[in-house]
């Protein structure tokens, strides 16, 4: 009976101290591990430098505009990418060779660049632009104006979806704190 | 220190706890749930930069003018374009799918060349060479059938054929068939055109004006604007037909008639109108009076279609207190009509004063053709193809050496499919220009793939029904997806092959020649601020001004014009309709009374995928074609709900379901047209049955037209 009274006292201890090894092994796996695992890094196909173009003036909606409805602020196409980089130039600078790669591989090829995209909405989003043009871009999307490179692009292996994608939750918080509706028709088509 | 029992537990449970504080359990939720969002096969929206262009639908007879959305570059969808005078915002079932056709499973991809019972791709060069040689030695018997009513391409091919010696070239038939030929027998000019803007009162015999006859769309549009919801309506619409077709379950009244009896109604108000004191200086006025009031009194009327005299006096009574008054006159499926009953609505229009009147009917002039030698619509109206093909069937009219089918389906769209089928039989050489594999192509020498509308440059030029003039343009918003040509560019260099000389190298050209001429016919303006059915109702029509009607036509605006042809000689052709417009005997069996709906497609087109989702259960289930009798007449024929049966006419035999179904008039079968298709894609083949086929086509007393407006079948 000592001896059993004596191995329960020494197993509480130990009891308790591997209920908080558990408790932080899942918070580290949880918080560090789980989000490695759950998300491949890629790159874009082009070294885009957000910075350089901004640092020359260019506005996101020149490049990134909006359709008559508002419906579209994807991407610049390769023709219109070509307006000012149809050449290959011939600089050795990491700057000029990654603008020679988009000529060759994209412009040459009349290919459109697959850039990764860091906020698709889903299908049965519909976003509007237009009735959030109050807003700075970067309320929403990241500041890449700032940004020499790209950032890493982060894709979701189970959903497939950017880490950046807007969830809902984020959005129905902005509309709750704006007053706008959170009918599930104002977002879901 | 050993991991004992309690020290696992506790290490599980620290563990479990601690999960419940990281993202793992509500991460693998949520996104599992947005994991069922991307299965492979759930239809993905494409991504990219969204635009509208404009163009005017080809696959549709009403020819709306469309707007289809591109993502970037890649058209998804067609709406109706609010800027276009036969749109105004509206679209039919099948010109929604102009998008969707365009990945159809029945489109042919390649040119092909009949290799026994099935057929070899070929390159373009090849089947120019063998179409040359084979036609280059079949001059002087060469035949053409167009299935397409309003294109200058069949400027391109009727010239063509006629430079290789003409055996015939025909239009497929159809509502402005019957009308032409009615016309030409009353002295009349011009291409009826119906104002339903500006009519107040507008009766309507047999024509399905908002399904399939003519610009339905339009049609619509002007409906419904003279009816806005929660206000009185600005209009009386009374329709006369067998069923209670889509145009009827709107009309304010529905008035049962047997189509065969359509004639003698028209002839029977007539009788109302004249004796209220209706007049007309037209030639032939006292013939036309002397035939109604000899055989189309209340009495003669009622004992042939049942209608009591007060129904149509009533009728006759609306007309004349209406300050605009129109009638129309049209087959309920679209073909077979016969020219008597257009005869005999047009002369209501006559003794109404309804001619090149606002509200009424217009004599629109036919548009400039371009291409020398080529036929005008009207004299390719004037041919018979039914008549023409039952004859080589029956070996009393030489069967052509070659035939040239464009964008038709004469195999299938007929009457007497069979005796139709065996006459292209004994042509030798046959070439079909069709988007689609279907029945005709398939018993073709030659395939050669039309470039669909959206993948080519087109035109539509006043379709049948239209009020106004108006000329639209089609225009490729993306290249075509497979290895296809644009029909009349292919015809343009068999010509240059042959060594003919068509003026043109391409059917740019054409058009661009086509819409120069347009900018010089005075009193054309483009469809902008003003529409045509306003100019007609008074307002000035603007000038064409900026020039370029081109660019305003890419743009998709429309060119129109209120044209009218002075008539200097139209009379009541009262002689023909005293032929024509008799009691038949009643039917021993039933009598047929199909109906065409436009999202079951058209002969060259078949059945769009996607529309075939929207064919309700009493309309075709499983496999099986549904046939409607109302209750009266099921009990006479011994027929019961759900019941399968074999219809029988014309040497054919099809199957049915019955369904009993009380918007049909006593005595008839009403039967849904656009299945039994033994071609194109599994979304078309083998649903149902062509009932079609079992119509008799019989020469119409008087005209000498081929008609087929009622067939009695045998039921069993």
């Amino acid at each position: 009976m000592e001896e059993k009274r004596s191995t329960s006292a020494g197993g509480v201890g130990g009891m308790v101290l591997c209920t908080l090894i558990g408790f932080v092994g899942a918070l580290v796996v949880g918080w560090v591990i789980f989000p490695k695992i759950l998300f491949s890094e890629k790159t874009q196909p082009i070294r885009f430098s957000h910075t350089v173009h901004a640092q020359l003036g260019i506005d996101c909606e020149q490049c990134h505009h909006l359709g008559p409805d508002g419906r579209f602020a994807g991407l610049p196409t390769t023709e219109s990418c070509a307006e000012c980089h149809g050449e290959e130039t011939g600089d050795t600078s990491a700057n000029g060779k990654e603008i020679d790669k988009f000529v060759k591989d994209y412009v040459k090829t009349g290919v459109q660049v697959p850039w990764l995209v860091y906020q698709y909405q889903p299908d049965n989003v519909f976003f509007s632009h237009a009735a959030h043009r109050g807003f700075e871009c970067t309320k929403c999307h990241l500041d890449v104006a700032k940004m020499e490179n790209p950032p890493a692009y982060y894709q979701n292996r189970l959903s497939g979806y950017s880490k950046d994608t807007m969830k809902m939750w984020e959005c129905e918080r902005c509309h709750a704190s704006m007053g706008t509706s959170n009918a599930c028709y104002v977002c879901h088509k | 220190m050993g991991l004992d029992r309690r020290a696992f537990l506790g290490l599980v449970a620290g563990g479990a706890v601690g999960t419940m504080f990281t993202p793992i359990p509500w991460k693998l939720i949520d996104d599992a749930a947005i994991w069922t969002q991307n299965w492979s096969w759930i239809p993905k929206v494409p991504k990219g930069q969204i635009d509208y262009v404009a163009t005017t639908s080809k696959l549709c007879p009403a020819s709306e003018g469309l707007k289809i959305m591109r993502v970037a570059g890649n058209p998804v969808s067609a709406a109706g374009n609010p800027d276009h005078p036969l749109s105004r915002g509206g679209v039919s079932a099948l010109a929604r799918s102009e998008v969707y056709m365009l990945y159809s499973p029945a489109r042919i991809k390649s040119p092909m060349k009949r290799n026994g019972k099935t057929f070899a791709p070929i390159t373009w060069e090849q089947a120019l060479i063998e179409m040359s040689e084979k036609l280059g030695a079949a001059k002087g018997s060469v035949a053409s059938i167009s299935g397409d009513a309003t294109g200058t391409v069949n400027e391109v091919l009727t010239a063509l054929v006629g430079k290789l010696g003409s055996a015939g070239a025909f239009m497929m038939p159809g509502e402005a068939t019957s009308a032409a030929k009615a016309l030409k027998l009353m002295g009349a000019q011009g291409q009826a055109g119906y104002d339903f803007e500006n009519a107040d009162t507008v009766l309507v015999l047999g024509a399905d004006i908002f399904e399939t006859w003519g610009t339905s769309t339009r049609n619509r549009k002007a409906f419904g604007a003279t009816r806005p919801a929660g206000a009185k309506p600005a209009s009386n619409y009374i329709y006369v037909g067998p069923t209670r077709n889509n145009t009827a379950a709107v009309c304010d009244q529905w008035i049962p008639a047997a189509a065969a009896e359509l004639g003698v109604v028209a002839m029977g108000i007539a009788w109302h109108l004249l004796k209220a004191g209706a007049t007309s200086n037209a030639p032939g006025f006292d013939t036309f009076k002397a035939v109604v009031n000899g055989g189309f009194g209340p009495e003669d009327v009622k004992r042939a279609t049942g209608i009591g005299g007060d129904v149509l006096a009533g009728i006759a009574k609306s007309l004349m207190a209406s300050k605009a008054a129109l009638v129309v006159t049209g087959s309920p499926f679209g073909q077979g009509m016969g020219a008597a009953p257009v005869i005999a609505g047009m002369s209501l229009n006559m003794l109404l004063g309804r001619i090149n009147k606002p509200g009424g009917v217009y004599m629109l002039p036919e548009l400039a053709s371009v291409v020398p030698g080529a036929l005008s619509r009207a004299a390719m109206l004037d041919g018979d193809l039914p008549a023409f093909l039952k004859g080589v069937a029956s070996d009393k009219t030489p069967a052509p050496k070659a035939l040239l089918v464009y964008d038709a389906n004469p195999a299938y769209g007929l009457p007497e499919a069979a005796t139709m089928a065996k006459a292209l039989e004994k042509i030798p050489f046959k070439v079909s220009f069709s988007s689609f594999m279907d029945e005709t192509a398939a018993l073709c020498d030659l395939v050669l793939p039309n470039s669909l509308p959206l993948e080519r440059y087109d035109d539509v030029a006043t379709p049948y029904g239209s009020g106004f003039c108006v000329y639209s343009l089609v225009r490729p918003i993306q290249k075509p997806i497979y290895d296809t040509k644009t029909s009349a560019d292919v015809l343009l260099a068999l010509a240059r092959k042959l060594s003919i000389d068509l003026k043109f190298d391409n059917f740019q050209q054409v058009l661009k020649e086509k819409v120069a001429s347009l900018s010089k016919a005075s009193g054309g303006f483009v469809a902008k601020d003003v529409m045509p059915w306003q100019v007609a109702a008074g307002k000035p029509a603007p000038a064409l001004v900026g020039g370029d009607l081109w660019k305003a036509l890419e743009a998709g605006y429309a060119w129109t014009m209120v044209g009218q042809v002075a008539q200097t000689g139209m009379g009541f052709a009262a002689e023909v309709v005293a032929k024509a417009a008799k009691a038949g005997k009643p039917a021993a069996g039933a009598t047929l009374a199909p109906y065409a709906q436009l999202r079951t497609g058209t002969p060259a087109t078949g059945i769009p995928c996607q529309d075939l989702t929207t064919v309700p259960d009493t309309e075709l289930l499983g496999e099986n074609t549904l046939v409607r009798l109302n209750s009266e007449t099921a009990k006479t024929l011994g027929l019961k709900k759900g019941q399968m049966v074999k219809l029988s006419a014309a040497g054919v035999d099809c199957q049915a379901k019955v369904h009993i179904f009380e918007s049909v008039m006593t005595g008839m079968v009403s039967a849904p047209l656009g299945f039994g298709h033994t071609a194109f894609d599994y979304f078309s083949q083998g649903k149902g049955a062509n009932y079609l086929s079992l119509m008799a086509v019989a020469e119409e007393p008087g005209s000498g037209m081929s008609m087929w407006i009622a067939s009695e079948v045998k039921i069993a």
